[in-house]
């Protein structure tokens, strides 16, 4: 699964720590999450759509091999 | 996502130094043979025995009172309690990355332990595989300390990439 966040992160400011503060994870998590190597639960990609105030599906995107 | 069935942080540090310390004088209790002068005899509750005050005897006690020295009860007590409260106690950052890192590294865990198993009924034969039946009790949560402490440690060390 591809994800935009690093890109939302820069258009809101944020470092990787407010970030992970603001949702309530660690920094590696959002690390690893922008890396492309985990994929979040539901419950998070929704704190993240909501604090990007964004949809999920405009954060978050299918790869041919999901 | 909130998870209910660890323990709180704070036990985390103290277990984990009563996990090592009695976890090596286990070790060393169990491979020293002279140790096993160093008697604790108490009368306990059996609900199974067939020795009595470390003597084998033909019959088999069931739901009594025997003689038994109870250093190495205690001993695997502490042990295990420490263990499992170290091994499932919160991190200091618990998040659903923290989870999958333990679940994964449990599965693992049970993969490896399991392998061992195998190879050690396959090969070792004889009394001494009471030697591998006493190890097999602490190799799991062992190997699952192990490999999910050495998993987080590269977790809390993953570059941050940040421009």
């Amino acid at each position: 699964m591809k994800n935009n966040v690093k890109v939302q992160r820069a258009i809101h400011n944020l470092t990787q720590q407010d970030l992970a503060g603001r949702i309530g994870v660690s920094r590696q998590t959002i690390n690893a999450l922008e890396a492309g190597k985990y994929v979040p639960s539901t419950v998070l990609a929704l704190k993240l759509a909501k604090l990007f105030e964004k949809d999920v599906t405009e954060i978050f995107e299918l790869e041919p091999t999901d | 996502m909130k998870t209910n069935y660890l323990f709180p942080h704070r036990l985390k540090s103290i277990s984990g130094v009563l996990f090592i310390i009695s976890f090596i004088t286990l070790v060393v209790f169990y491979s020293v043979p002279e140790l096993n002068e160093l008697q604790l005899n108490a009368t306990v509750f059996a609900i199974i025995a067939d020795a009595d005050n470390g003597k084998i005897f033909n019959g088999i006690t069931f739901f009594g009172c025997i003689e038994n020295s109870i250093a190495d009860e205690l001993l695997v007590l502490i042990v295990l309690t420490s263990g499992i409260i170290y091994a499932f106690s919160k991190e200091k950052n618990e998040d659903e990355m923290v989870a999958s890192i333990r679940l994964q590294s449990l599965a693992w865990a049970t993969i490896i332990n399991y392998a061992l198993i195998l190879l050690s009924y396959l090969f070792v034969y004889g009394f001494i595989f009471l030697n591998v039946l006493m190890a097999v009790m602490f190799s799991q949560l062992l190997i699952f300390i192990l490999l999910f402490r050495f998993k987080m440690f590269r977790f809390y060390n993953s570059h941050q990439d940040e421009e």
